[in-house]
């Protein structure tokens, strides 16, 4: 049978390289590629160059114009933060996460949108996809970001489009307060600034006095566990090295997830249990109340819910590292901790 | 071709050449390429987007303003040229390179396993890009070099993940079955050591979601340059196989009986494939299903010749993906969502229908 096109015909030798020269010239090929592409990348230019430099959370040096007149804000604890300094009205853009899935309401309370003025319009998707073209439309002069948003969607961001971005991401309570100096010097608003900071760092002292009073009279901490979100399997909360473990902290509370080797760690119901901690304190909002986290893993059998200590707390109030956190979340956790002291 | 009414046993079934389909897929594609730009997040007029591309393509000579009576967003006709061609075209053009890498890539894979249900992902390679891209968010290596060294390290991740399955596939024990099993182990442990660098940084979850459910978004002209570059080499060196590939489907013996070193070109051709994949799973995460369809797309069109196939898959797998990106601006109009999503939507039941007719092929006795 013969087929000149057919595959049973034997196929006629190919002039092949030895196999490792082979593997080699195409991965070479490949890698030619990538770094060609990634070197294009490297010498594009940046961002103009603004007349102020900052360092961001993430260590990242930022040229921004001062008071820029038009700014995105992608994160509630930033938005807190304008509020407070004054800034609401350079807001042009906001995170939202996808319109058809939630919107604005699954990044804002409902408070927070009305006491914002927040509206669909401002919405620039940060979830579950970043999206672009929103953020473009609103031409913003600056960027300021937490990490809700992908860092490589910032670089996309900065050094495409030229549009600067700082991110703000604190650790600690302290960092809230370095932010918000921060902000104070872009946006040149230096006695709002002051007011907030000083507000900041007398509720910061207040509760560092507290601490240190209870430790020259060997006052142990009241053990705590602070719950944001409850599940079959048990209770989510902050570990070493994260802003909720510094108000915890600061709230001269010893919390039952401070050896913990996460830092967002769920404990189970078994480990809540053997801590047994003296308070439970919950956060509502979004969806959660006393009865959600009453169907989570003994806790009925715990000493907290049966000795009324079992507190609820606004989740605005200690879920990010902002003003309010300061400011309200850490008198009200000192006040469930120590009632004696706010009585 | 037609095939002989009673073919003797052990005949191949005919390979049903049909040239001509590649060039309809071509111009279906150029079509999809031309009006996808209408479609995004934010609305504009599909005259000013047409002005705009005409604008871009003929360096400003043609409609000197391109916005004029538009309505303008606060960005301006700048803010709006910025939106049609850098966000949106540089996507819609990576939307078609990755899509024919992934399918030029599952081609290659179904014909060197001899399995219609192999496809890139298959082997682990995606897993080990997320892997690499993960490295990154965890360990927050460059700081402010996010946007250059995620996709190098997913890129690398996925090629050293396809150097394990060269090396089993070099190897006395490398065959078929032993490296589809040592693909699936790899993908599961790979997938372990992601979710416990997750657990030690909950926020780089956010970031490494966007590998693991798909994405064509946050991209821009230089990674569209890199991936063309890297799957135009690989893809064009693998389209030159189809022939070893027919070969290949009769067997070792067979093949080696025709003067094909069977191992030799399946380790090529995985390496191939492999680059392919990794180029795609560096700048757009996880994109199920468009490797494993879009082979068999061509296979129903243009027969089962491997000079047609592979070819055929790449135009397809381009113009699957475009068509997810499209259809899904269309069901959730000025939404973003990960573009896995609607690929694995669209192809889940392909891959059931798939599977169906398998059993129901050998259960009537068919070949």
């Amino acid at each position: 049978m013969h087929l000149p096109d057919s595959p049973l015909t034997p196929a006629p030798p190919r002039r092949t390289v030895p196999l490792a020269w082979f593997v080699v010239v195409v991965i070479v090929a490949a890698g030619f590629s990538v770094v060609v592409g990634a070197v294009i990348y490297a010498v594009r230019p940046g961002p103009a160059a603004g007349p102020l430099s900052v360092t961001d959370d993430l260590g990242r040096h930022v040229s921004v114009s001062i008071d820029p007149a038009h700014v995105v804000v992608l994160g509630p604890s930033i938005m807190d933060s304008m509020f407070r300094l004054g800034l609401r009205s350079h807001v042009v853009g906001v995170d939202c996460y996808a319109p058809s899935l939630g919107g604005l309401s699954s990044d804002y309370s409902p408070d927070q949108v009305r006491n914002w003025n927040l509206s669909a319009s401002m919405c620039v998707q940060t979830g579950p996809t970043f999206d672009v073209e929103q953020l473009l439309a609103l031409a913003p002069q600056l960027v300021l970001a937490t990490t809700i948003v992908s860092v490589a969607a910032v670089e996309q961001i900065t050094q495409t489009y030229h549009i600067p971005v700082v991110m703000l991401q604190p650790a600690t309570l302290t960092g809230v307060v370095l932010d918000d100096q921060l902000l104070g010097e872009i946006f040149n608003v230096p006695s709002a600034t002051t007011a907030l900071v000083n507000a900041l760092q007398s509720a910061l002292f207040q509760a560092a006095s507290l601490q240190n009073n209870l430790t020259t009279n060997g006052t142990p901490f009241p053990t705590v566990l602070v719950t944001y979100s409850v599940d079959g399997n048990g209770y989510w909360t902050f570990g070493p090295g994260t802003f909720g473990q510094s108000l915890i902290e600061l709230a001269s509370g010893a919390s039952i997830s401070a050896n913990s080797t996460l830092p967002y760690p769920e404990l189970s119901g078994e480990q809540v249990l053997a801590s047994d901690p003296e308070y439970l304190v919950y956060g509502t909002g979004y969806g959660l109340n006393e009865s959600a986290y009453s169907s989570g893993p003994f806790w009925s059998q715990l000493s907290a819910p049966q000795d009324g200590q079992a507190v609820g707390m606004n989740s605005n109030y200690f879920t990010e590292p902002d003003p309010t956190m300061i400011l309200m979340g850490l008198p009200q956790l000192i006040a469930i901790l120590h009632p004696g002291l706010s009585a | 071709m037609g095939a002989p009414s009673a073919a003797p046993a052990g005949t191949p079934k005919p390979l049903g050449r049909r040239p001509w389909v590649l060039g309809l897929l071509l111009a279906l594609l150029g079509v999809g390429v031309f009006f996808s730009p209408l479609l995004g997040t934010v609305a504009i007029a599909p005259e000013t987007v047409l002005r705009i591309l005409l604008h871009q393509v003929s360096g400003g000579a043609l409609y000197s303003n391109p916005c004029a009576g538009a309505s303008v967003p606060a960005s301006g006709c700048t803010g709006l040229i910025e939106i049609v061609w850098d966000a949106r075209l540089s996507e819609i053009m990576l939307a078609v390179v990755v899509g024919a890498g992934l399918g030029i890539s599952g081609g290659t894979l179904q014909g060197v396993f001899r399995n219609p249900l192999a496809d890139p992902f298959l082997l682990g390679i995606s897993s080990g890009g997320t892997l690499g891209a993960a490295v990154v968010v965890v360990f927050r290596i460059g700081v402010g070099e996010e946007n250059l060294l995620l996709p190098l390290f997913a890129f690398i991740g996925a090629i050293a993940t396809g150097a394990v399955i060269l090396a089993a596939a070099r190897s006395r024990f490398g065959s078929v079955e032993t490296l589809l099993l040592t693909g699936v182990a790899l993908s599961s442990f790979l997938s372990s050591v992601l979710s416990l660098l997750l657990l030690y940084n909950p926020t780089g979850s956010l970031q490494v979601d966007f590998w693991l459910l798909g994405n064509l978004g946050s991209l821009d002209w230089t990674q569209d340059g890199i991936a063309f570059g890297v799957v135009l080499v690989a893809g064009t060196l693998l389209a030159t196989y189809g022939r070893e590939l027919n070969i290949l489907q009769l067997g070792p013996d067979v093949a080696q009986s025709l003067g094909v070193d069977s191992r030799k070109v399946r380790v090529r051709l995985l390496l191939l494939a492999s680059v392919t994949t990794a180029a795609a799973v560096a700048f757009t995460g996880i994109i199920g299903f468009v490797g494993l369809v879009s082979p068999h797309v061509v296979r129903r069109v243009a027969g089962n010749d491997y000079r047609l196939v592979l070819p055929g898959a790449a135009l397809v797998g381009g113009g699957f993906l475009l068509a997810a990106r499209d259809l899904a601006l269309i069901a959730f109009p000025g939404t973003l969502l990960p573009i896995g999503i609607f690929t694995s939507f669209a192809g889940a039941p392909f891959f059931a229908y798939l599977l169906y007719r398998r059993r129901h092929v050998s259960s009537m006795g068919g070949s």
